[in-house]
């Protein structure tokens, strides 16, 4: 258990890691083609590790609907924000903004979908993020 | 911290912020084409498909770059990186953390490397110190992400 913990940790560590790579190279080229590069080099290595391990097309892959496969074009400018973002406010702004849009927006899409969820757990989640990301802000309009 | 002019500032919250949204849709992808293919398959696919879009999107773009000097070997790997995330998440997913558990401790690790990194100015990125007002965002922000994490849905 206590090692799981320790990889789920590490896992954490290592989306920042990461952006912060693709942050250092934004810097050197653009944030679009240090995307380009995060998606390049990890498909390879992705494609070296499924080669290895096996299984890589295991399951019902093409049963999927068809809008599944858009994660990659999402993905692309995630990255590129992200890489262009970090170099601007920082890696723990910009980690904390992303967590606040995304913990938000979560919330709207399960609401949607009709996922069940306590109302009130909810309301209070989405309040304080909306309270940190005020204070965040406030901070800057003083400085 | 440096501080950029506050309307440049609340532009560039907005824009973290909207990234979040994009990133809520990508688990909502990707985790479709891992309900009914592989775990690997969902990671191999949004990033041949992101592969290409990237090209697509420089062919239209055509950004300009900002030095011509070679950047370091390693700034080219931040994608394994990415890749190693994705395995670490399967193996925790299917352990007792489960998904809040391993939601919730990857955000405690992704928040305490990033403070430190600021600090320090890691990876030849800007140093910046966090300020008390920074602390006080962080702690609002993570107490509402937990509480949603683990009382906010159904799983």
């Amino acid at each position: 258990m206590i090692w799981f913990a320790a990889l789920a940790i590490l896992a954490g560590v290592l989306v920042s890691l990461s952006r912060q790579i693709n942050g250092r190279l934004a810097l050197s080229t653009s944030a679009m083609e240090s995307s380009f590069w995060n998606h390049f080099v990890g498909l390879v290595f992705i494609t070296f590790i499924a080669l290895l391990f096996g299984g890589l097309f295991a399951g019902e892959p093409l049963a999927s609907p068809w809008w599944a496969y858009l994660g990659g074009t999402v993905g692309v400018i995630f990255i590129a924000a992200g890489s262009w973002l970090i170099t601007r406010i920082g890696a723990a702004q910009t980690a904390l903004l992303i967590i606040a849009g995304q913990m938000i927006s979560g919330v709207i899409l399960d609401m949607i979908m009709g996922a069940p969820g306590d109302l009130w757990a909810r309301a209070l989640g989405v309040g304080l993020i909306l309270a940190g990301m005020w204070v965040a802000q406030g901070g800057k309009s003083r400085a | 911290m440096s501080q950029p002019s506050q309307s440049k500032q609340l532009g560039y919250f907005a824009a973290a912020f909207s990234a979040g949204g994009l990133l809520s849709l990508m688990v909502l992808f990707n985790g479709t084409l891992a309900a009914y293919g592989s775990l690997f398959f969902a990671s191999w696919v949004p990033h041949l498909t992101g592969t290409f879009a990237a090209l697509l999107f420089l062919m239209i773009l055509r950004p300009k770059r900002s030095e011509s000097a070679r950047p370091p070997f390693w700034v080219y790997l931040g994608g394994i990186s990415g890749g190693v995330t994705v395995m670490l998440t399967s193996a925790t997913l299917n352990s007792a953390l489960a998904l809040s558990g391993t939601i919730a401790l990857g955000l405690a690790g992704q928040m305490v490397f990033s403070l430190f990194a600021d600090m320090r100015g890691l990876l030849g990125l800007p140093q910046r110190t966090p300020t008390a007002r920074d602390y006080l965002a962080l702690s609002f922000i993570i107490a509402g992400s937990l509480i949603l994490i683990f009382f906010g849905s159904g799983t």
